[in-house]
This record gives structure tokens, sequence and C-alpha cells, in this order.
């Protein structure tokens, strides 16, 4: 529940957040996932990183996960530095 | 047709969702699952949840082909199913593709602008479900699709109570909000999930070796089966991409040493193999949910639209057609989700053109709600809030006003403020949903609009923003309707001289002619002379517009007033014309055949009221029950209030005073403001209870929460708070001789008599003179009391009142048997004296129970050792089998059993029958 714990605190304000997913998304993919950047890594995962407006945001972005029939491998919120 | 509107001429209807997808010509046999589906068949319930591409709906519609005789129902559901009127409007139209009448009731109850409550439409649709007389089957495909708890609930309540006869299949990509763990724990379901809708590698090596003739080699299918983990979806793309290619090997280990994302990898592959005619076809077309020739040739300005939809489909492009006729079609929705994604990178500024070309196709073809889905997707909100306000008639005259306000709330502020036409609109769409206050903001944007149009030439200074008209029909009428508008608004919040005065400018506007347009106001003004006392004027005006929409054949408006008419005479005291109005309304609607019209079930519902009053508990009982089971299908919108507060009035009679309030309670939850005078507050009636059941101080708080006191001016609309307050006065003294209370009474009940008198509202002076009467017999005054009674009896007998002496009780008999030693209207006096003797000899039989059985539930209980099924026998009880379930559990509690054999067996044994 770590992961989880940032969200409890500013749930309603934008945040970052990195999605991992399974397998290697081109770069097109950016304007479809709300403008998030595209990182390929080097163990066939790629990260979706970006500003997320709210929950509500984020779970519309998990559907298009969820309709692309992407793996989804994890979400976790990014405490800015 | 591939639109249709359904026989009640409500919510369109797309019969593409309803359409059956007929299997692919080869396929890949899969034995396996057609048996576990078959063998499911047993159950409630059969899910098949996984993500996009495995398969889902080819394998249902393959199954249903194979080996299915039975009839089959098909909903493919969208994004626009998550609002629950329009999900279950396709919902019966995909039954009714069974069964063509079915739910003909619930859809027209779901037409109101204040739908009746998801439980009682369900339990109507279930009774009908459970009369057809074969198996059949119901395939929700695309659940997923649906993001709303209504709807999962609605569900919910459908598996829980799923007639015997019905199968459920949901096809989702993601498990759906049901009680699953139940239903699994129960064996009610089947499940088949990604890992079983997976390809093996025997299937992977059929599909592409024998479907798409690939002649692979054993390695290359294990190759790709094992890149693909088999998802149908990747390996047709594969087989796609490989077809014609001679360099198989090469693709096959290229595609198995990448770590893409497949679907991208793979579509590329075979959008890199499209002509560019056939890749640019794709990509634009790839914006809409539904695709025709004409529709494609529009969005693409090309004219090979049919050629092109045609070819895809041979080529197993992921096209699907949606009719018989191959003339709509669909993408499947991750390849054009994938399509999509590469226009919006390769043409972003192309994508809002493209809807717009879309949008404009679609309301020159009569598609108005995807015209506007289009032109909000464009962001081109100016067309959007054009084709809005043209909208806007037909979707009040199907009473969409719910869905119409979803469009105008996307649409800026300021683009609405500048439309006086659209503006109006949203201020009825606002008062159609009780909104009151919502609404003025929108009506002074409209006559703002009015105004400085009036002023012309006289105000060089225009508004910065320019008015915008697109409805000029709907404009020509503005100022008439912006003042029916106002009307109704006025008089939902009590103002009755200033709703008058906002009709009577309506109607001097309107020509003659316009029946349409004065009917409302007509009636409205009739309602206002009601809210006023005005009572004879009232009815005259009401019954006036009631003809006039008769003529015109809005026979649903003309139904609609009988409930006001009947009150009025009510208040009259003229029972019997009361009666007479009732039934001619009742035979002109049965009249009209089925569906039953809208507002039948609230003229059961008033003569149920009616011999209630008039001591034909029989004739009273049989139209309740009637009026319960046509129930919401066939009443207005507010007919639910109105059954509490009638069904409270039954139960107050059957001395279940607190069953009383719990209704009461629940019509005050219903209860919505609206231009309808509310001559019988609910909660004076509540407050009527409590004295019933001797809670003063809880009738005294309301005395004082509502200001009153014996010397306020007097009106009709605050009569029966006023007499309800003489009848806690007279409780007080009753309670501790308090001489201040019962003078109070007294004078108040006197006032109150000149005023009702001159109002010629003779029901309510029939009620005093019994209270008046009641009032001198406390105090010992015999003579008085006798001579107030005596009035009573000579006005209430002509009418054949009853209950309005009863329901005073045993101080009441007395003095009744007083007036018969004294010889007055004796016949009529034997005859209420009988009705105080049913009244009490009904006391039920000695039962051995702690709680006794009611009656009705003894009914029940006898039909429970019968062999009849529930909805049997709800049916032969003409309740609803919501009720028939209530009484179950009841006796259950009751008998302290848990089944129907147990109840009959205790039944036996404590001799209850």
């Amino acid at each position: 529940m770590s992961e989880t714990h940032a969200l409890t605190e500013g749930q309603y304000e934008p945040g970052l957040y990195a999605i991992r997913i399974k397998g290697h998304l081109h770069n097109r993919w950016t304007g479809w996932f709300e403008g998030m950047t595209v990182t390929r890594e080097d163990n066939g995962d790629t990260l979706l990183t970006g500003p997320v407006a709210d929950q509500a945001v984020l779970h519309g972005l998990m559907k298009k996960v969820r309709d692309l029939g992407l793996p989804l491998i994890s979400v976790v919120p990014i405490e800015p530095e | 047709m591939y639109v249709f509107y359904n026989r009640s001429m409500s919510t369109p209807i797309l019969a593409t969702k309803l359409f059956v997808p007929s299997p692919r010509p080869k396929a890949v046999p899969r034995p396996r699952l057609i048996e576990r589906l078959n063998k499911g068949l047993h159950g409630k319930l059969t899910l098949i949840s996984a993500p996009a591409g495995f398969g889902k709906t080819t394998l249902v519609s393959e199954w249903l082909a194979a080996s299915h005789t039975g009839a089959v129902a098909w909903l493919s559901l969208d994004e626009g199913d998550s609002d629950l009127a329009r999900f279950l409007a396709y919902l019966v139209a995909a039954l009714q593709t069974i069964a063509a009448n079915l739910g003909a009731g619930v859809l027209s109850a779901l037409h109101s602008p204040q739908p009746p409550p998801t439980g009682a439409l369900l339990t109507a649709l279930l009774n009908e479900i459970a009369n057809i007389s074969d198996d059949f089957i119901l395939v929700l495909d695309d659940y997923h699709a649906i993001d709303a708890t209504a709807v999962d609930q609605a569900l919910a309540f459908l598996l829980e109570h799923l007639p015997s006869q019905m199968h459920l299949v949901i096809t989702t990509r993601e498990d759906p909000h049901l009680p699953l763990t139940r239903l699994r724990a129960r064996a009610q379901m089947t499940e088949l999930r990604a890992t079983d809708l997976c390809f093996t590698p025997a299937e992977a090596a059929v599909f592409l070796n024998q479907v798409m003739a690939l002649d692979l080699s054993a390695e290359e299918v294990a190759a790709l089966e094992k890149r693909t983990e088999g998802w149908v979806a990747a390996l047709q793309l594969a087989a796609l991409s490989l077809q014609g290619r001679a360099d198989v090997a090469r693709f096959v280990k290229a595609f198995a040493g990448d770590n893409r994302y497949i679907v991208d990898y793979l579509v590329e592959e075979v959008l890199q193999r499209q002509p560019e005619s056939v890749r640019s076809f794709l990509l634009q077309t790839s914006i809409l949910n539904r695709l025709s020739g004409p529709l494609c040739n529009a969005v693409t300005g090309q004219n090979d639209g049919t050629a092109l939809l045609d070819a895809l489909e041979r080529g197993n492009l992921f096209v699907v057609p949606l009719d018989d006729r191959r003339y709509w079609f669909r993408y499947h929705r991750l390849f054009a989700d994938v399509l999509a994604a590469h226009v919006l990178q390769e043409q972003p500024a192309q994508v809002p053109i493209l809807h717009q070309r879309a949008s404009a196709w679609c309301a020159d073809n009569g598609l108005p709600a995807a015209a506007i889905r289009h032109a909000l997707a464009a962001q081109d909100f100016v067309r959007a809030a054009g084709l809005v306000e043209l909208a806007w008639p037909a979707m009040d005259g199907h009473f969409q006003s719910a869905t119409w306000l979803g469009w105008v709330r996307a649409i800026p502020d300021e683009l609405v403020r500048a439309r006086p036409v659209l503006s109006l609109a949203y201020a009825r769409a606002l008062l159609n949903s009780g909104d009151l206050e919502a609404a003025e903001a929108r009506l002074r944007d409209a006559e703002r609009w009015m105004e400085t149009l009036a002023a012309g030439s006289e105000r060089p200074q225009a508004p910065v923003t320019k008015m915008i008209v697109v409805d000029v029909a709907q404009f020509r009428t503005l100022p008439a309707s912006i003042a029916t508008a106002r009307a109704y608004q006025t008089l939902a919040r009590g103002d009755v001289s200033g709703s008058v005065k906002y009709s009577q400018r309506a109607l001097d506007l309107l020509p003659e002619e316009d029946h349409l347009r004065r009917g409302p106001a007509a009636a409205l003004l009739a309602l206002a002379h009601w809210a006023n006392g005005d009572l004879e004027a009232a009815y005259q005006a009401l019954a006036a517009a009631m003809v006039n929409f008769q003529k015109i054949g809005a026979l649903h408006f003309a139904i609609s007033g009988t409930y006001g008419l009947g009150d009025i005479r009510i208040a009259q005291g003229r029972l019997r014309e009361a009666v007479k109005t009732y039934t001619q309304t009742l035979q002109l609607a049965l009249a009209q055949g089925k569906p039953l019209l809208r507002g039948t079930a609230d003229l059961y519902l008033g003569l149920s009221e009616l011999y209630r009053e008039q001591g034909d508990e029989d004739a009273a009982i049989h139209n309740l029950l009637h009026s319960e089971e046509l129930g919401e299908q066939a009443g207005l919108s507010d007919w639910r209030y109105r059954f509490c507060r009638v069904q409270a009035r039954f139960k107050a009679t059957q001395d279940d005073l607190a069953g009383a309030l719990d209704l009461l309670d629940e019509a005050e939850r219903r209860y919505r403001r609206s231009p309808v005078p509310d001559v019988r507050p609910l909660a004076a009636m509540k407050t009527r209870v409590w004295v019933a059941q001797g809670r003063l101080s809880e009738a005294q708080r309301w005395v004082q929460e509502r200001g009153l006191s014996v010397d306020d001016a007097l009106s009709y609309l605050r009569e029966f708070e006023h007499i309800t307050l003489a009848r806690v006065l007279m409780t007080e003294y009753s309670r501790n001789h308090a001489d201040r209370a019962i003078r109070e009474a007294v004078h108040l009940l006197d006032r109150l008599q000149q005023a009702a008198e001159a109002g010629g509202r003779m029901g309510s002076v029939i009620e005093i003179a019994l209270l008046q009467a009641l009032a001198h017999q406390a105090q010992g005054e015999l003579a008085p009391a006798l001579v107030a009674l005596q009035r009573a009896l000579t006005l209430a007998e002509p009418e054949g009142y009853v209950r309005i002496f009863v329901d005073e009780g045993s101080p009441m008999a007395a003095l009744l048997r007083e007036a018969m030693k004294q010889g007055a209207a004796p016949n009529y006096v034997r005859r209420l004296l009988a009705a105080f003797g049913q009244a009490e000899g009904r006391t039920p039989t000695t039962q051995l129970l702690s709680e006794p059985l009611s009656e009705r539930e003894l009914e029940v209980l006898r039909l429970l050792g019968t062999e009849l099924n529930g909805p049997e026998i709800a049916r032969k009880l003409m309740v609803s089998l919501n009720t028939m379930r209530t009484h179950t559990k009841n006796i259950y509690t009751k008998l302290g059993v848990n089944n129907r054999q147990a109840a009959a067996r205790r039944a036996d044994e404590l001799d209850l029958l």
C-alpha cells in the first residue's frame, strides 16, 4: 500500500505519475495518453510519465491501457524532487 | 431501415446495436469452449471477461449460430448506455426482438421527465419476461462500456430475480460490478476468462494454416503463438501481415525477437502493406463509431467508401458488419484505437476537421445525437450549440431532457447565453428536472434578448455579443414560450397572481389556432385559479384545456389533467361527479388499447380514493391494486408519490398507523415542486396520523413550525393545515381539558366553516361540521352537536360519503346513534352505523402467533401451498412480484420459517387457513 500513501493527501490535486506497462510503445501514443511521455526501458517495459490532473483522469488513462490490451505492471505517483 | 423509431415513438433506437453478429464464414472450431457455454445455460449467467481482442464476441456469435436453437436477444453496449434510462430503453428494445410487445409499458414509463424508481420498472419487466413461454438468451456485449453504478445495480437486480427461462451472457473487458462471488458460490455462473480464450498452440495452427491458409512450419506457428501468447487479435494481425509475403521466415523471426507492443508492430506492418488510398481511408475514418459508405465519403472527401468497406470486410481487416444489408460497419475497437492514435500523431490538425465533416453528414442524415457528439469532439461549439438548439423540441417531445441537458452543459456558457432559443430550452429542461433556481438565470438570459430587441434602435449601444438564433420557428413564439415557462416557475414557487399574469400574457401572444402552445398556458392558468380557491373557474378552464388537447390528438395531456378535475370536484364535495369524470376518461384511455396511455394508473388511483370514501371497500381495493399493477408503466411522473399518499390512507383505515407514516415519508421523498397546488401538504397529513397515535407533542411542534394560529387569515391553500390545527387543539382538550384549547378550536372551526361555504368547498364544509359536532360533544353539549351533525348529514348523503364519518371513530358512532334516536336521515345513518360495525368486526380471528398474519398475508400463504410459482401468485393477487416477495418475507418471519414448504407445513400445524 506504500504506493497509495502519496495519494492520501491532495488526491484532488494534480500530481506526477508513472504508469509501467509491458512491451515497447511507439512515441505516437503520447497524444493518446493525454500528453504523457513515453519512455522505453531496456527490460522491454514502457513507462508513461507525466502530470495527471486528478484521480478521474488517472482512471481514464487506466481505461485506455485496458482497451489496448496492454499488460499493466504498476502505477506509481512520483514525489516531486 | 437502419434507424427505426420503436412503436412508442420515444428513444430513437439504433437497430445496429441489436444486431446479432453473424459468425465468420471460416473460423477456428473451439469445441472445448462451446461445450462449456452449453453447460453454462443451466445457470443464470455466463461471464466472458477478457481484455480487448480475445475473440469474445466472435466466440459468442459462433456458439449461438452453431449450437443454439432458441431465441436470442442481443445488445451491443457503448458509453452512452451508462445513462440508466437509455440502457433500459435498449434492454427493452433488445427483448422486443424476441417478444414484440414486451416492456412497452416500461418504455413509456421511462420517457417521463421524472422516471419512476428502477426497482418498480424492473419488477414489471421481470413479470413480463416470466410470461415468455420459451427459453431465451440475452447477450450484453461490451459491458465494460458501462460506467454507472445505477446500471450495475439494475442488472444485479435483474440477475437476482431472473426468471428461469432467461439466461444472461455478458462479454466485458473488466469484471462487472455484480455479486460475482455469490453467483460463483451458488454455481449459478459460468466464466470464460483470458486463459480460456487464448488460442492453444493447436488452435493457432488451425487458424494460421487452415483459416488463413498460410502454410507455416510447426516452428513458425510455435514462434508466433509464443510471441502473441495466444492473443487472438495479435495472431490475426500477424496473419494479415504474412498474407502474400515471400519472406515468411524472416518476418516471423523479426517479430518474435521484437519487444514492441504487438499491436503497434503489427498494425504498422498491415498499414504498410496497404495501398496509400486504403491507408488514408483507414486513418481518416477511425474517428467514426459506425461507418457507412456515404458517411465515409463525407469524411474522406472521396467516393469509394462503400467499395472500400466491402473490400476491408473481405480482406478481414477488422471491420464488423452491423446489419444484414452490410450498410453499417464498425472497426474492431482495438484496431480503431490504434488507427486513431496514428491519426492523432500524424495529422493532429486534421482530426477536428474530420469530426466536423462527420457532424455535418450526421446532421443532414437525421442522426442528431451523433452530429452533436462529433461537433463536441471537434470542439466546434458554435456548431454544437446550433445542433443542440435544433434538437430540443424532439428531445423534449421524447421526454429526453436529461440527455439534452448533458449536451448543453458541454457548451461554453457564453455561447449558450448568446442564444435566446437555446437559453429558454435550457430553462425548460431545468424546470422539468425540478431545479427552479437554476432555471432562473437561463430565463433571464432569454428575456434580456427580448428586451434588447424591444428597445431596438432607441438604444444605440448594442450589447457586446451578437444574438444568435438557429431555430427560427421557435424564435417566433419565444416571447410566449418565455411567458409560459415563467408561469410554470412562478406557480411552482407559490406566486399565484404572478403566474396568472404570465399565463395570460402567453395566451395573448399566441394565435387562437396554436393549440399546442396555448394548451400548457391555459392549463397553468387553470391551476392558478385552483390554487386561488376559484374552484369552478379552475374546473371550467382545466376542462377546456383538456378538450383542446384532445382535439389536437394529445390525449395523454388530456388524461393527465383528470386528476386535477377529480381533486377539484372532491374539494367541492361533488363525489359522484368526480367518479363520473374519472370513469369517462378511463373509458377514453382504455379505448386507445395497448400500450396503455400514461395517466391510466392515476385514473384507477383516483377512483380508488373515491370508492374508499364512499365505503365501497372492495371496489376501492380493486382499483388500488389495479393502479399498482399498471403502476409506473402507465402512471404520470408523480404517480408513485400520489400512490403512497392514497395507500397511506388505506393503512390508516386499517389501524396500521406506523405503516401509514412510512408511506407518507416515502411520498415526501418523492415530492418535487410543480405548479399543481399542494392543497393537502404531507406534513399536515403526517400530523393527523400523529394525532391518531396520540403523539400530541409532535403534532404541537408541527403547529409551531408552521406558525399556525386560530386567528390567521384563511385561504384555500392553508385550509387543510388549519383544519388539522383544529384537530390538534381538540386532542389537547381531550387530553388535559384545557378550556382555552377547545374555545380556540370552536372559534377556528366557525371561521373555517364560513370561508369554506363562501368558497363553495362543500367537501371541507362536511369535515368542519363533523369536527364542530365532536367539539360540542366533547363539552357535553349534545343539542348543538346534533345540529352540526345534521348539517353534515344533509350535505353528505346525496354524495354517498361514508369514511369521513367512520374515520372519526367511536365518538362519531355514539353521536350517530343519538341522531338515529331523533330520526335524522334514518336510512343513511343506519348505513353509516353498519360501516362502523364492519370496521369494528374486522379484527382478525385469533391466531396462535405473537405477530398475527394480515388478511393479505393469509391469502398469500394459501397460495404458497399450491403449485403456482412466484410470478403466477403475484398475477393472481394482482400485485407486483416485489410486493408479493415482501408479503412472503413477512410471512416467513412471522412463522419463523425460511422456505415455502416449511411455511405451508407451519400453516397446517397452526391451523391458520
